[in-house]
């Protein structure tokens, strides 16, 4: 029996079975993500981590999480209660959803569909909705900001991200998502489109509210945003899925860039070195994601704006553009990394210069900075 | 807490599809960024904020009222409690001030001491600033614990020397309580070795950060003009130019016989605020550094001091360079044991008055940075 | 940065005290004060109704120039209240105490907000700590204490642990008493 088959022979049974090992190795994963970020981000800022529980502090994932089911779910009296009460869920099952169809090896997944691409990124914005939910019912200002913070920068940062899929789309030539990995058998697909992957890079850590774009959750500002009023089981599904939709976009950029179980050498060494593979990639992918976490401030929400649509959205267009063109006049594809490879300078470069431009003299201002309109200062 | 928006703000518009209303944030007085319990109330429509009034007095504890009820010595313990960071210099400023009224005088070495302990306490502080305001940028308490690594080994070195951390009271009317202990030297200086490692990690992961330089620059810069008329002294004050310094301008202690320079900021913004100190900081080993070379021996307490301190009519305003700025001290005597008057002009409590001007006319983030740029110490601003 | 800065203030006391006085009187002679001396500083004695002349004068005499009011400060003297005002020069470096006596029972003072915007608060806290009425003032309510608690704390009467705390479940409602 190979692993593409149906187990039991019937195909419904078969796809629970699937759905129940993945959701439970999901969990468990994240479980000891959640430990494993806090002993990566302890090791980078000179600490130890948890060291109490257990040897090395094993057992702090479980000790959390018993803590956060045995306590108290409280509901403000101020809050909208059905919104309030189903928002934790919608944020999830969007992310439960785009678990079913990623290949976490060849045909290791619950289901592979043609339009696996397209229904990833469909299905992951749809959490928004959730996150609007709970900003919304909770009846906490800070939780309205940072539900329409996280409202105007996902909805801006999902064209920049389709934009990146699409230039790695249109080399694939499908968008089923086992035939793209299967198709970086000789080289992964970041070494074509270096550009690409950094807008797909920047843009994840945007739709994820990781540093340095937690503006919707930035716990300084507006103390943890939408889910300020949450606690116990609720505070931890929004945890949760922080943490898997982590892990479901680790597992799809590394099948979309890096080769997923495929490179190197995923199709001739069986099923155990491809979820090896996949395995490392994405501990390397999140374990990026975090580092960037500990090493940068949060942005402004008009820098984070501003990102987008003046800097990211016009490279991923023209990249688009010359990838059109190369490929329809069927030039040879080592042009698609020059081009590519000089956009990834290109923004690079902007950033560079950017940090290192000399202040301006402002002398003429006052106290203020932007003077509001109508506004006595 | 009624429902949001409430009905009756609601029906006030005449469209309530196409106006939008001017919401009231409550920030503080406990939340992550007030550095302690400090309450501000914004006004924001959308992102910017229209209106921002601050509330302090969560914190206040009577200190002068309590300097007044106690004897000179007694007062002590309260005064280190005003700025909790820098324990030492506040002692420090409150036994000048008493020093000036009664006419006692302080032998050398204990001057020396001082100031060894005044700069300590200010380099502590300011790693404290660096620290919490890479927090408040954003950056998840990685500069945070890079901050707290020297300001632990600063207040073992405080515990070393006078037996507390935070609030030793090692300073005393008359010199200090007692003398150094034997290895102090090699102490300090692996100490100033180790300072100045912490401050080039701090530098390297802040100054040179793309998005911290970024989210500092040219936000609310302030004209030296202005900032004076303000009352704001400090770091914020030398950061719009003015090289403005009490231990230069009116020196007291031994710090004229001190070489160091004031660093000084072009436009007063934030970033300019965050480079003074940063830059505070390396003359500060400066100093400490002279003090070890010039350090004289001897008595560290005025022997001929009376059992008890008692004072005739006298008053003094002591002006101290502070960490945040002009740390005066009003002391008023009458006769007896007890201080007529005491009072603290607190530099934080003065740059915090300030806040709503820089406040207004920015986004919510930048009101968060510029709160944390003011470095207030709430002790401080509540007394 | 190894060499010394050059400073453009001048460092120190530059006009030594009695001369200073003899300043002042010379630049404003309409404006009657009584000259003394603190242990630090000069020490300028005025009735509250000319405090806002001399303040302006203060301000805006080209060799006074006070531009910087570091401090207010109220104190009780029983038998009466007194302001103490420091002011700072940072075009010639000179300071300066100014002392304004008010009336028993009548301790009103003209506000300084319209000349240094610095006053605000220590205006605030000197009405909520003495009583002090600021005439002129924007926003004279309390500042550190709370907002509907109308008492002055540092003022000699006040006690200072005499406070009876009820806390609603004894006879009487609510609140404390002094």
């Amino acid at each position: 029996m190979t692993f593409g088959d149906p187990f039991f022979g019937y195909s419904w049974l078969d796809a629970i079975i699937r759905v129940v090992i993945v959701v439970l190795v999901m969990t468990v994963f994240v479980m000891y993500w959640t430990y494993g970020e806090r002993k990566l981000v302890a090791r980078m800022q000179m600490r130890l981590g948890p060291m109490r529980t257990g040897p090395y502090g094993l057992l702090q994932a479980i000790a959390d999480s018993l803590k956060l089911i045995a306590k108290e779910d409280i509901r403000p009296a101020a809050a909208d209660r059905w919104v309030f009460e189903f928002a934790p869920y919608l944020t999830f099952i969007p992310v439960l959803m785009v678990l079913a169809v990623l290949p976490f090896a060849q045909d290791w997944g619950v289901r592979n569909l043609s339009m696996g691409l397209f229904y990833v990124f469909a299905v992951l914005g749809l959490n928004i909705v959730g996150i609007m939910m709970a900003g919304l019912g909770s009846g906490n200002k800070f939780a309205l900001l940072g539900g329409v913070r996280a409202a105007g920068q996902m909805v801006s940062y999902e064209i920049p991200l389709v934009m990146s899929l699409l230039s790695v789309a249109m080399i694939a030539g499908t968008l089923d998502l086992d035939a793209i990995a299967a198709m970086q058998h000789y080289r992964p697909f970041i070494l074509l489109q270096p550009l690409a992957f950094l807008i797909f890079f920047t843009a994840m850590l945007s739709e994820l509210h990781r540093a340095p774009f937690d503006i919707p959750v930035a716990e300084s500002e507006i103390s943890g945003g939408y889910f300020v009023e949450y606690s116990g089981i609720r505070w931890s599904m929004f945890q949760l899925t922080e943490y898997a939709s982590m892990i479901a976009w680790s597992v799809f950029g590394s099948v979309i860039f890096l080769g997923g179980w495929e490179y190197p050498k995923g199709g001739d060494w069986g099923w155990g070195w491809q979820l090896t593979l996949t395995l490392i990639k994405s501990v390397v992918w999140i374990a990026a994601i975090i580092w960037v976490r500990t090493t940068v401030p949060r942005l402004r929400i008009d820098q984070l704006m501003a990102f987008c649509w003046k800097v990211l959205l016009p490279l991923a267009l023209v990249q688009l553009l010359m990838n059109g063109f190369i490929l329809v006049y069927d030039w040879p594809q080592e042009l698609l990394f020059v081009t590519s490879g000089l956009g990834a300078a290109l923004l690079v470069g902007i950033i560079i210069a950017r940090a290192i431009r000399r202040p301006k003299k402002t002398s003429g201002l006052v106290g203020t900075y932007r003077q509001v309109q109508g506004t006595p200062v | 807490m009624t429902r949001w928006p409430e009905p009756a703000l609601v029906s006030k518009l005449e469209d309530p599809s196409l106006n939008t209303v001017d919401m009231t944030v409550n920030i503080g007085p406990q939340h992550p960024a007030t550095h302690g319990v400090f309450r501000m109330v914004l006004t924001i429509d959308g992102e910017m904020v229209v209106d921002c009034e601050p509330y302090i007095g969560y914190l206040h504890r009577g200190l002068e009222k309590l300097s007044e009820n106690n004897d000179y010595r007694q007062a002590m313990g309260y005064w280190d409690r005003t700025d909790y960071l820098a324990g030492m210099a506040c002692e420090a400023a409150y036994c000048y001030a008493v020093e000036k009224i009664s006419g006692v005088t302080v032998p050398e070495r204990a001057e020396y001491i001082r100031v060894i302990m005044a700069e300590l306490s200010r380099i502590n502080s300011h790693f404290m600033f660096l620290g919490a305001f890479g927090a408040d940028v954003g950056s998840f308490g990685t500069s945070f614990v890079y901050a707290w690594r020297e300001r632990e080994r600063i207040y073992d070195f405080f515990e070393e020397v006078a037996g507390d951390r935070m609030f030793p009271t090692y300073i005393k009317i008359g010199g200090v309580a007692m003398d150094l202990p034997d290895n102090f030297e090699s102490r300090v200086r692996w100490l100033l070795g180790s300072i100045n490692q912490g401050l080039e990690d701090l530098d390297g992961l802040l100054t040179g950060n793309e998005i911290f330089v970024e989210r500092c620059r040219d936000l609310a810069p302030m004209t030296a003009e202005r900032a004076i008329a303000l009352g704001i002294t400090g770091p914020v004050l030398r950061a719009t130019g003015i090289p403005w310094d009490i231990r230069k301008a009116e020196p007291y202690g031994v710090y004229d016989r001190l070489k160091f320079d004031i660093p000084v900021g072009r436009q007063g913004d934030i970033f300019d605020r965050f480079f003074v100190r940063l830059s505070e900081m390396y003359q500060s080993t400066r100093i400490i550094e002279q003090c070890l070379d010039q350090m004289p021996g001897g008595l560290v307490l005025n022997p001929d001091l009376p059992k008890t301190l008692r004072i005739d009519n006298a008053e003094a305003y002591f002006r101290y360079e502070g960490t945040k700025g002009e740390y005066g001290v009003y002391a008023m005597a009458r006769g007896g044991n007890k201080p007529y008057r005491m009072k603290l002009r607190s530099p934080s409590f003065c740059n915090l008055s300030a806040l709503r001007e820089m406040v207004v006319g920015t986004y919510v983030a930048d009101a968060i940075i510029i709160l944390g740029s003011l470095d207030i110490v709430l002790g401080e601003v509540d007394k | 940065m190894t060499q010394e800065q050059t400073l453009p203030y001048p460092v120190g006391q530059q006009v030594p005290n009695a001369s200073l006085g003899a300043m002042i009187q010379r630049l404003l002679p309409k404006v009657p004060v009584e000259i003394g001396e603190t242990k630090t500083d000069l020490d300028v004695t005025v009735a509250p109704e000319h405090l806002f002349a001399l303040v302006q004068g203060l301000r805006d005499a080209k060799d006074l120039k006070f531009d910087f009011l570091r401090n207010i400060t109220g104190v009780d003297l029983v038998e009466s209240m007194a302001l103490k005002y420091a002011f700072y020069s940072f075009t010639h470096g000179h300071a300066l105490q100014v002392t304004v006596p008010t009336e028993a029972g009548h301790p009103h003072v003209p506000s300084l907000v319209s000349l240094y915007p610095a006053a605000d608060w220590h205006e605030r806290e000197a009405h909520e700590m003495f009583g002090f009425v600021f005439d002129g003032h924007p926003n004279l309510k309390n500042l550190l204490l709370e907002e509907d608690l109308h008492i002055h704390p540092l003022l000699k009467a006040h006690p200072l642990q005499k406070a009876d705390i009820k806390q609603g479940i004894e006879d009487s409602s609510a609140g404390f008493t002094f």
